[in-house]
Formats: C-alpha cells, sequence, structure tokens
C-alpha cells in the first residue's frame, strides 16, 4: 500500500517560515504512524525530527497532531487514517511553542504539573510507624492497612494515576488557548490524583485553595476536549468537576467560579427559575457588576435585562424536594 | 562548566531512587537524561515487583528462587540484600506515594510470577513500572531537583583513576558541555535495541555501557541476554508475565499446552529462559502459528481481564488487532533484559572510584544468568537506595577532582566529523542490519559458527560505520546526529555480547549453546568482565561467583 506522509518542518535555524512536506511510502499491513515517521527518517530524510522511545503508549514521547488531532504516534494505525483521511498529516502538539518539526518546548507543560505539587503533602497521625527495616533472618514485615475502597478512586483503569503525560489533553484545551497561564486538564487531573490520596495529609486545605484562585480549577469551561482526546481513556474533565464539588463542601467559595454555582443553585432552590440577575451579583459582587455597566446598558437598550423578579414555577415544591434529597444524599 | 557535588545519569527507576536518597539529604545531586524522566523505559514495566508479605511466604524463599533462577552465577551476598530488603523498599515507596493495588485484608495485592515459588509480584493493575516511575519523579519534584533533560552523555572523565565528571551535549542548542562531579551515577538502563524483535524502548541503547567501556569501566556477563516469552508477534512489544501469572495458557498450533513438555510442575510459570526456549523449540519444530506461539487469557473472563490487564488488553487491540477477551494473543520471545552490565559492589560502587552504577545498567549480580520476573524493578529501588546511601557517604569528606577538559573536545570532533561526512552509509540501516543479525546469530539458541558470523558482520559494520553521514547538519534538536551516536554504542554493546557468548562455552540460564548444551560448574561458574584494551579491542577475564547459602543443583521446574 502506497500513501503520503505530509509533515509540518520547521527549523528556525534555517527557515524562514513553517511549510510541508510529502514523503511517499509503502505501508505494511500493521504500521503505526510512529513505524512511518521512523521509516522516513532512517531511509530517506534523517532531518525529520520528532520524539519518541516506548513505541507502546506508555511513555508519552511521540504526541503530536494526526490529521487535526493531537494523538500518539505509536499507537495510532496508518490504515484507519488513511481510510479516513487519504493522507497522514503530521504536525506539532497545539498550545505549546514549536522547537522544531514535530518538537514542541514542554517547559510551560511540566512546570504547571510541578506547580500542583504533585506529591502527598504532610503524614497522618495515624499511620504506622514506616522506618526502614531490613529483614532478619526468620523475620517477617507488618504492613499498613489500606482498604481496597481507600483507593476507589486512583485504581480504576481510566483514573487518574494512569496519565502519561503526552500532552494531548493540553495540546486540544480549549482555555489553554485564550490562557497561557491556565493550569490545564493534565496538572489538574494529577492535583485530583493526590487530593484523592488517602495517605496525603493537607490538613490546611492548601490544594484546594491554591487551585481555586484564576488560572485553576474554576478556568475550565468544559469543552471535554480533554477527555475526548486523552490516549488512555481518562477524564480530566471528570476530575476537575469533582474539584469543583470538593471545593463547595469544604467551604472554599472565595472564587467566582464557586460563587457563580452556588447563585445557580440558590436560585432555583428558591424560585425554581435562573435568576440571572441575582446570579451575576452573587457571582462578581455589585461593584463587579459596575464594570460591565456599559454591557448591561446597551443590552437593556435591545430590552435583553432579565426580569428582576421571577414568578415560582409550578412544581416548585418538588423542586425543593429534590435540593433536600441531594442534602441528604451528602451527608 | 557546570559543578555538581554527585550527577546521576538517567531517570528511570534507579536513578530516580537514588537522587530521593541524596536529595532528601540535601545534596547537591542533579539528574541528567537524554529524554524526559517519565518517558524513561521503566515506565513500561508491567506485572510486578516482587517482596515476600505473605505470612506463609518468606525472604529467604525469595532469596532460594532468586539464587536458582541466576541458574547459580548470581551473588548470594547480593541476592541476600536484595530479597531481605524488598519488603522494606516496597512499604518506602508506598510511603513515597507510590500506589499498589490492595488484597482484601488491606495489605498489598500480590500475583504469581515465573520462577517464583510464591504469590508475591505487587503490582498496580498491569502498570506497576508506570506507576513507580511517576511516583518517584513526583518525589523527584518535591525535593526540587535540577535536572537537564534532552542532554546526551558522550564521555566519562576519568582522571587517576577516578571518576570526575561527564561529558554532555545538549540536544536542543548541540552544545557540549562538562560537568564536574565528586561522583557520577550512571543509572542508563539497558541495551535492547541491540536486537530486532525486541519489547525495549528506542531509547535503550546501552549508552552508559558503553561510555563507561571507553573509558575504562569493565562491564560484566554481557552475554547473558533475557528473551522475554510474551512479546507482540509483530511489534515485539511486552505482554506481561503477570498474563500467565494470572493463569494464562501458551499453545501451539496443535491447541496442546506444550509446557508440560518443558516444565511440568511449573508449567507457563518456568523461569523465562525455559519459557522462550521452548517456544522457540515449538516454532522451530513446525509447531508455531506463522512463527508464533499463542498466548490465552480466554479463560480468565472478561472481568478479570479488564480488571487486572488492562494494558495488555489495550495493546494486543491497537498492536495486534487481537481482541484478547475473545481471541488468544501470537506471541514470540523478544530481546527484553540485560543481565550483564556495569560491574558493581553491593553499593553500586564500580571499579573506579568516585563511578557507581544501578538498575540494568548495572551488574551487581543478582541476576546472574537469568532474571526473574518482578525482580527487576525490585534491583532498581534496593541498589538505587544503596548507591545513593554509599555516594552520599562518599562525598562528604572529599573534594572534586580534575576534569579532563580534553574530552570535551574530542567530542565535540566526533561530532563535527560526523556533521561532515561525506560518506554514503545511513546508520539507521546499518542498525536494522545488526539488529536483524544480532537476532539470528546470537539470540535463543546459539552456536559458534552463528556467533562468528555474528563477529564478522560486527567488524564489517564497524568499518561501514566509519562512511555514515547525517541528512542532519543542524544543531537545533539535532536527532540525526544522537542516533549515528546510539548506533556506535549498540554496535560497541554487541561486539561485548558476541564475543562473550563465544568464549563462554556452556549453557546456563538465557545463554543457551547447541554446542554445549549442558551447565559447566567446574569451567564457568564465573563472571565474565570485558574490558577494552588500548587499541580499542574486547579483552575478557573472568571473576569467582560468591556462593553463600545455597551449592549450585541441578536446575528443573
Amino acid at each position: 500500500m502506497e500513501f503520503t506522509v505530509r509533515s509540518y518542518r520547521f527549523n528556525p535555524e534555517v527557515d524562514k517560515q513553517p511549510y510541508y512536506k510529502d514523503y511517499i511510502l509503502n505501508g505494511f499491513p500493521s504500521m503505526t504512524v510512529l513505524n512511518a515517521l521512523m521509516k522516513i527518517k532512517s531511509e530517506t530524510d534523517g532531518s525529520l525530527t520528532f520524539r519518541r522511545s516506548c513505541r507502546s503508549a506508555i511513555c508519552g514521547s511521540c504526541a503530536m497532531k494526526i490529521n487535526g488531532i493531537s494523538k500518539l504516534a505509536c499507537k495510532t494505525q496508518v490504515n484507519s487514517e488513511i481510510t479516513k483521511f487519504g493522507i497522514i498529516k503530521v504536525e506539532p502538539l497545539g498550545n505549546l511553542p514549536v522547537v522544531r518539526d514535530l518538537v514542541v518546548e514542554q517547559e510551560s507543560f511540566f512546570g504547571k504539573i510541578n506547580e500542583i505539587k504533585p506529591y502527598l503533602l504532610g503524614i497522618r497521625e495515624n499511620s504506622p510507624d514506616e522506618k526502614f527495616h531490613v529483614l532478619k533472618d526468620g523475620e517477617k514485615i507488618t504492613q499498613p492497612v489500606f482498604h481496597k475502597s481507600e483507593f476507589k478512586a486512583l485504581t480504576g483503569n481510566n483514573d487518574t494515576p494512569n496519565c502519561i503525560l503526552c500532552e494531548c489533553c493540553f495540546s486540544e484545551c480549549g482555555t489553554e488557548v485564550v490562557n497561557k497561564k491556565y493550569l490545564g486538564p493534565a496538572a489538574l487531573a494529577k492535583l485530583y490524583r493526590y487530593i484523592e490520596d488517602p495517605r496525603d495529609n493537607d490538613r490546611d486545605g492548601s490544594r484546594l485553595v491554591n487551585a481555586s484562585k484564576p488560572n485553576g480549577i474554576w478556568d475550565c469551561v468544559h469543552c471535554q476536549a480533554c477527555e475526548q482526546f486523552c490516549p488512555k481513556s481518562i477524564s480530566p474533565v471528570k476530575s476537575i468537576v469533582k474539584l469543583h464539588e470538593k471545593a463547595i463542601k469544604n467551604s472554599i467559595t472565595f472564587s467566582k467560579g464557586a460563587k457563580h454555582i452556588i447563585g445557580i443553585a440558590n436560585s432555583i432552590n428558591k424560585t425554581g427559575r435562573l435568576n440571572e440577575v441575582k446570579v451575576a451579583i452573587d457571582t462578581v459582587g455589585l461593584l463587579g457588576l459596575m464594570n460591565d455597566l456599559p454591557v448591561v446598558f446597551r443590552a437593556s437598550l435591545k430590552g435583553k435585562i432579565p426580569s428582576l423578579k421571577l414568578k415560582l414555577i409550578k412544581d416548585m415544591d418538588d423542586i425543593r424536594l429534590a435540593f433536600k434529597e441531594l442534602d441528604r444524599e451528602e451527608e | 562548566m557546570l559543578k555538581h557535588d554527585v550527577v546521576i545519569v538517567g531517570a528511570g527507576l534507579a536513578g530516580l531512587r537514588a537522587c530521593v536518597e541524596l536529595r532528601k539529604n540535601g545534596i547537591d545531586a542533579i539528574i541528567v537524561s537524554k529524554v524526559y524522566p517519565t518517558r524513561s523505559h521503566s515506565g513500561a514495566a508491567q506485572g510486578g515487583v516482587n517482596a515476600a508479605f505473605d505470612k506463609d511466604d518468606s525472604w529467604e524463599s525469595h532469596f532460594f528462587d532468586t539464587v536458582k533462577g541466576s541458574d547459580y552465577l548470581g551473588d548470594q551476598d547480593a541476592i541476600e540484600i536484595l530479597t531481605s530488603e524488598a519488603p522494606a523498599n516496597i512499604l518506602d515507596l508506598q510511603k513515597m506515594g507510590v500506589i499498589f493495588n490492595r488484597n482484601d485484608e488491606g495489605g498489598i495485592a500480590q500475583r504469581p510470577f515465573g520462577g517464583q515459588s510464591f504469590p508475591r509480584s505487587c503490582y498496580y493493575a498491569d502498570a506497576v513500572g508506570h506507576m513507580m516511575l511517576h511516583g518517584l519523579f513526583d518525589n523527584v519534584l518535591k525535593y526540587k531537583t535540577k535536572i537537564l533533560y534532552e542532554y546526551f552523555v558522550t564521555g566519562l572523565s576519568v582522571n587517576n583513576g577516578r571518576v570526575t565528571g561527564v561529558v554532555t551535549y545538549d540536544i536542543k542548542t548541540g552544545k557540549f558541555e562538562g560537568i564536574a562531579a565528586k561522583a557520577v551515577l550512571f543509572a542508563t538502563g539497558g541495551y535492547g535495541q541491540v536486537y530486532s524483535s525486541n519489547t525495549n524502548a528506542l531509547i535503550n541503547t546501552g549508552d552508559g555501557m558503553a561510555v563507561a567501556l571507553r573509558a575504562g569501566v569493565p562491564l560484566m556477563d554481557m552475554e547473558f541476554v533475557q528473551f522475554h516469552p510474551t512479546t507482540l508477534k509483530s511489534t515485539g512489544i511486552l505482554v506481561t508475565e503477570g498474563a500467565r501469572g494470572e493463569g494464562a495458557y501458551l499453545l501451539n498450533s496443535l491447541g496442546v499446552r506444550f509446557m508440560s513438555k518443558y516444565a511440568p510442575k511449573a508449567m507457563e510459570l518456568a523461569s523465562r529462559d525455559i519459557v522462550a526456549r521452548a517456544e522457540q523449540t515449538e516454532i522451530n519444530e513446525g509447531r508455531g502459528v506463522d512463527g508464533a506461539i499463542l498466548l490465552d487469557v480466554r479463560h480468565l473472563g472478561k472481568e478479570r481481564i479488564m480488571e487486572r490487564l488492562p494494558q495488555i488488553l489495550q495493546l494486543s487491540i491497537d498492536f495486534e488487532g487481537v481482541n484478547p477477551i475473545y481471541e488468544p494473543i501470537p506471541i514470540r520471545p523478544g530481546a527484553h533484559y540485560s543481565m550483564g552490565g556495569i560491574k558493581t559492589d553491593n553499593d553500586g560502587k564500580t571499579l573506579v572510584e568516585g563511578f557507581y552504577s544501578a538498575g540494568e545498567s548495572a551488574c551487581v549480580s543478582v541476576h546472574g544468568a537469568n532474571r526473574l520476573g518482578g525482580n527487576s524493578l525490585l534491583d532498581t529501588v534496593v541498589f538505587g537506595r544503596r548507591a545513593g546511601i554509599s555516594i552520599a557517604k562518599y562525598i562528604k569528606d572529599i573534594d572534586y577532582g580534575d576534569f579532563d577538559g580534553s574530552l570535551v573536545k574530542r567530542d565535540e570532533e566526533i561530532f563535527e566529523r560526523l556533521r561532515n561526512s561525506k560518506g554514503n552509509e545511513r546508520h539507521g540501516l546499518l542498525k536494522t542490519e545488526l539488529q536483524e543479525d544480532m537476532r539470528k546469530n546470537v539470540g535463543v539458541f546459539r552456536e559458534r559458527s552463528l556467533m562468528e558470523n555474528a563477529i564478522k558482520k560486527i567488524e564489517e559494520l564497524k568499518e561501514r560505520s566509519k562512511n555514515i553521514a547525517l541528512d542532519d547538519k543542524s544543531k537545533l534538536f539535532n536527532t540525526d546526529i544522537i542516533e549515528a551516536f546510539e548506533f556506535n554504542n549498540i554496535l560497541l554493546i554487541a561486539e561485548v555480547i558476541a564475543r562473550g557468548a563465544v568464549l563462554r562455552k556452556e549453557s546456563r540460564g538465557a545463554h543457551y549453546r547447541n554446542d554445549f548444551p549442558e551447565r559447566d560448574d567446574e569451567n564457568w561458574l564465573k563472571h565474565t568482565l570485558a574490558r577494552l584494551n588500548g587499541k580499542g579491542k574486547v579483552e575478557f577475564n573472568f571473576t569467582p561467583v560468591k556462593i553463600t547459602k545455597f551449592k549450585p543443583q541441578p536446575r528443573t521446574y
């Protein structure tokens, strides 16, 4: 089978601007995109530059855009791409500056992972003494007890500890496009991994407090791209939503995001309807709203200002009952 | 020139474990790695890490199993350390944040592994290497460690018999730089890329071993190459021994569990050398399926497969087009692990002062002639930790030695020559030739005439490698030049393996010779040491095996 690989090429040392180069090659049945790139590099053009290591979807090196979608080249079959697109078009990941060809600068990504303090904090008082103990003849070691249920959120096949830091989610993240300071899905999923860890002892809740500041959990726009494009079928966005819940349950509600959610819940609890003005005031405060006065003014001219007074909906009792049920479930 | 008390080269499990030990004591240790640490190949380890925890198990039993597995070539004092320190090391990892699956009593869940007389492999589904790698790396971040990633080490500075630093090449900028150090630790992994059809990452090119050898440091037992019994037929990608630990069958084309012939008691869970040879025999005698053997997990049921072997399920689907829930997986033996490596003592010290090694790049030796599954991850943390402790002591009362600056120039010239070469050879193609040749001639079954063909081929490739030219002349992220250098490393390692294998006239563990099919304790119960002489020729001598508790016996499973 003959097919074309069209690669993004850019070496700032010699090229004025990026260009695409086509390579025509012969495939074999189970050929992956990484196989194809390696074949080009070893047989025809050694200057084609990309990262690669394990070739079995566990190291995360070879993430790149393949026909427009962030994927691991090593686990993407040439056949299926050719069937869908007729070509293998490879480009560097998004949201990260290009170093050369398919290689991107990763400093900002890894910096963000580091920022969430990706390690256990503190030591639990009830944790047993675990001094390093070399066994003598006939001796056995006693293990600390952790039940399966304690690691329930961390031992499923698609749970966050399986993240390989390949940057596919980061590359596709909608928030990252507009806010380069946003921590991003992988870092926040990692944060969730440590918050859920029964051994973590973040007594002052610093993890959630820090993550609730701007560029953290409340900046996610829930576009679900991170989940959709994760080659390990992990869902960072679900972790982020769980972090939202945890923040609110722990009364870490100083962020606009938390206030917004609480405002919506209150409005529905009271009236069964979304009182947009009230929610806006709850979220940014009256003073904050002042900043948006020009928008408010223009909206009012067009008759777009929602009514301040809302009638209760007909089945209000059911709504209240639902809220009560939810409260009880949480307890 | 940079200057740091300790330079750790390689950021897989052994390097990271040593690093944590040093950094938590505030020591100025840095990591130099040719890839970002989480890209290291330790992350691909799947099935488990051994430690005797169960009340019915004992570390002494683990000790004996490992000695027997090594075909009595492992040093028993080292294996005693490995197995008696195993449980404490696992708990230490757990304390650092590594997650293991749990059993019903709330302890660490354990599964059976080949050659082990008790289920003692601790696991995190079938991705325990990944879990340990990321867990340890997170701790390296915790201790705010300087990491020079995408730096390739090309030389080791040795001055007056003492290691004084390393020569590095910054892949991103193309600049060489020396780093002076009081102590250097090589945790650079193995050399699986010497062979075609291997389970290893493309980065596993034996760089550390080759650099050490060129600097005059001896390598030990390099002829012992482990062929893993279950690697995917088309790609060589690893299928964990944990699959057989969970109860998978090996079937030949007649649908027979042929292991009953080769290891009637242990069956599929005999040690790796024995299973790999059994498979190759079945294939050679015409009972293979398109040159492969079938690994059948169907009877385990969908639920258990999804819970315990999710990565295997996905890898089989993605890379072999086979769904193991409904079909057996075609597998074959593939090069997997290097039992040999840089000779060290039980604290990671090599024969050169100030120079240490740990993990797959080192040979302590705890694996002897054949490593048991689940013992390599253990080796990395036990001896990574010990190397860290021993380095911390060593650098305390010592000053920096003189760094040999001429090395930077030497390596700059090598690279310049490559960059400007007008030759007509492509390193990528030479590598494929070498790998194919090594698989055919220095593989699972060996004999003199074949191995001599391999040596001839290696000599030919050495000549041709002088004519390697590069397509890429750039200084910026030039991976063409890195691959050329890596090729020279695997070529050197291949030569040591092949010459050592010709020399050892017996069959022991993973080294099997058709022309010498028996183990010969009288003449060959000894380690092979390889050195480069002044003319660049490989020379060998021998050193005795340390036998403390277990006298060699015939080995059956």
